[in-house]
């Protein structure tokens, strides 16, 4: 059974997609945070981290970079739901869902995905990033 | 106090006339007595010398001896000398003519001068000096003809006097009008002056050298004076554009930054809603999968699902449409192939009731754009109008033409005009302030998000051209948007389809 850390801000986002992966047949957990997710890859061998990219504090883009130093076995799929948020000037062109996820993928992310996705949509990009057949 | 003033000629005739008050009972009394002085002394010379010429003839010769030659000699000064009375005294014998007027009595023995004692008789006594004895020789002669004559010479000399006050009053007023005319023309220009009005030209023909050379100084001073009215005038003008800009630039900036600032909500809103969609989403689909095939709770939650994935649609507009500017290819397109393509569109969703008229200019430069972006912008703008014109019949335009635009700096700069205009219920100037932010609308609900012009405006501004609205409650809404026209030179220098 493969392992995969749910990291997002959000305690709705982190629960369902841990129902739907866990149903999936996949062992997962979830942190809140990018400081816990260092501890938890630490502690527990792991195959996927599912990681929002706009958090507090450590932001997803900052998280992948580090984790793709320390852990590079770790496959990364990342999650955003984008917007200007957090970007003071407004522009239509400026930072969006698109930049977000672009720069996750720049970082290091293996796959990105916007939110909201449906259930199918996400065990397919598991299933993508981790290999089909390693269920 | 206040001094009386009066009009140039009345002041100057009434001068001439003060002047001549004076001058003419000077002029009557002086030549008066010129008159009456030389016409009395000629009276007076010829009385003497007729009396002396009378007395040497009765002192030479027997005169004196012959009482006939007495008479005769007497006779001869009244008929011949102008005499009225003649009479010969010697040594207490009188012998008098007898043509002389019998009225006058005595002859006075005195020399008297002319015009005395009343009877109008001027008397002389000449003495004769004769066989050693004195005689008297008194002739007395009518003052009656020359006191008529000085009388003619007085009536001609005051109708002379009345012709030469005549004659100078006239001249006065003459004269007086002919100096005040120039003065007159140069007092309306300057009054039009002071009043505003520097056209008129002080145009003075006078051979008065002083006035001609005001008039030329006068003149000299309007110049000056047009100049730096001209100068202000300009400055003023100047002044009032760069406030007029300094407005609009303000009212330009604080739209923008309305819009960044809903633009910023917006995006923080979609990205927390998206945040709320995945569990949603998740936890439904998830739902559905553990229960039957059918029943109400699957029919419900499928409902959930449906109206989970508008919302999703309706957050993914927001940021969809970034992302179409994020990655918007800029290259020079022919607009005219956008509208065909956008109209050939639209006119399978356009209700019958909508007329399309096109008005396009055969001849339209290359703009730089975006293709896909620019259909999208233009059919945002047709639906627009056509939902303005909804449920009734209705004119839509379209326009595409060519034209040069003088920018606040006065610069004339080629563009090419995109408009659309509609004959449908039109827009109040609040809605027409607000029509470009997102979210924004005046739609009932489910009928449309109020994100389509927003849409339009970020498009707009991601091509760097602009949009402008004109809206009448029950007129109808024309929408313009202006390309600015890359030169020519751009175009042969860079001949490469250009990417943003």
């Amino acid at each position: 059974m493969q392992n995969i850390l749910v990291v997002d801000d959000e305690p709705d986002v982190r629960d369902s997609v841990k129902y739907v992966l866990d149903r999936a047949g996949y062992s997962v957990r979830t942190v809140e945070s990018a400081m816990d997710a260092f501890a938890e890859l630490a502690r527990h061998p792991t195959d996927l981290v599912i990681t929002d990219i706009i958090m507090p504090q450590i932001n997803g883009v900052e998280a992948i970079e580090s984790i793709r130093k320390a852990f590079p076995s770790v496959r990364i799929i990342a999650i955003s739901g984008g917007g200007n948020f957090g970007v003071t000037e407004y522009h239509p062109t400026a930072i969006t869902t698109t930049a977000y996820l672009a720069s996750a993928e720049k970082a290091g992310a293996h796959l990105v995905l916007t939110k909201p996705f449906e259930s199918v949509e996400l065990i397919r990009s598991v299933e993508q990033v981790l290999g089909v057949g390693h269920a | 106090m206040a001094r009386l003033r009066a009009t140039f000629w009345i002041y100057v005739t009434a001068c001439v006339v003060l002047v001549h008050l004076v001058l003419l009972p000077a002029l009557y009394f002086g030549m008066g007595y010129v008159i009456r002085e030389s016409h009395e002394d000629l009276f007076v010379e010829h009385a003497r010398t007729f009396s002396r010429v009378l007395a040497d003839e009765f002192e030479v010769g027997a005169a004196m001896d012959s009482q006939k030659r007495i008479e005769d000699l007497l006779d001869f000064a009244i008929t011949h000398g102008g005499a009225r009375y003649a009479e010969l005294y010697d040594r207490g014998r009188s012998v008098r003519s007898l043509y002389g007027s019998s009225d006058i009595k005595d002859a006075r023995s005195t020399d008297l001068s002319f015009g005395d004692g009343g009877d109008g008789i001027y008397f002389v006594v000449r003495p004769i000096e004769h066989a050693f004895h004195r005689a008297e020789l008194r002739l007395g002669f009518d003052e009656q003809p020359i006191q008529e004559r000085i009388q003619l010479a007085f009536t001609r000399m005051i109708w002379l006097l009345a012709g030469y006050l005549v004659v100078a009053i006239a001249t006065a007023i003459i004269l007086s009008h002919r100096l005040s005319r120039p003065i007159q023309r140069l007092q309306a220009v300057s009054r039009a002056i002071s009043s505003g009005d520097y056209t008129r030209a002080l145009n003075v023909n006078t051979g008065i050298r002083e006035l001609h050379e005001l008039a030329v100084d006068l003149e000299a001073m309007r110049h000056e004076l047009v100049g730096v009215n001209v100068r202000l005038e300009a400055k003023i003008k100047e002044k009032e554009i760069s406030e007029v800009r300094r407005e609009e630039l303000q009212k330009q900036l604080r739209h923008r930054q309305r819009l960044e600032t809903v633009g910023t909500l917006a995006s923080g809103i979609a990205h927390e809603i998206n945040n709320v969609l995945v569990p949603i989403i998740l936890f439904t689909d998830s739902a559905l999968q553990d229960l039957p095939r059918s029943g109400a709770p699957r029919a419900n939650l499928e409902r959930v699902l449906a109206a989970a994935r508008r919302a999703k649609d309706i957050v993914k507009k927001i940021l969809t449409f970034s992302r179409e500017l994020d990655e918007a290819k800029l290259a020079l397109i022919d607009l005219r192939e956008v509208v065909a393509e956008s109209l050939h569109l639209f006119s399978v969703l356009a209700p019958p009731t909508i007329e399309i008229r096109t008005e396009i200019d055969e001849s339209i430069p290359l703009v730089r754009a975006d293709a896909t972006l620019a259909t999208h912008l233009l059919m945002n703008l047709f639906t627009n109008a056509y939902q303005a014109m909804e449920g009734a019949k209705g004119v839509l335009t379209i326009g595409l033409r060519y034209h040069e635009h003088a920018d606040e700096s006065g610069i004339s700069r080629p563009r090419v005009e995109f408009w659309v205009s509609d004959t449908g219920r039109g827009m109040d100037a609040a809605t027409v302030e607000r029509i470009f932010e997102p979210f924004f609308t005046t739609r009932s609900v489910g009928q449309g998000a109020g994100l389509g012009l927003s849409v339009v405006h970020g498009i707009v501004e991601s091509f760097g051209a602009s949009i402008s609205v004109e809206s009448r409650i029950g007129v109808g809404t024309t929408f313009r948007i202006f390309f600015p026209v890359v030169a020519r030179a751009e175009v042969i220098g860079d001949p490469t389809p250009l990417v943003a």
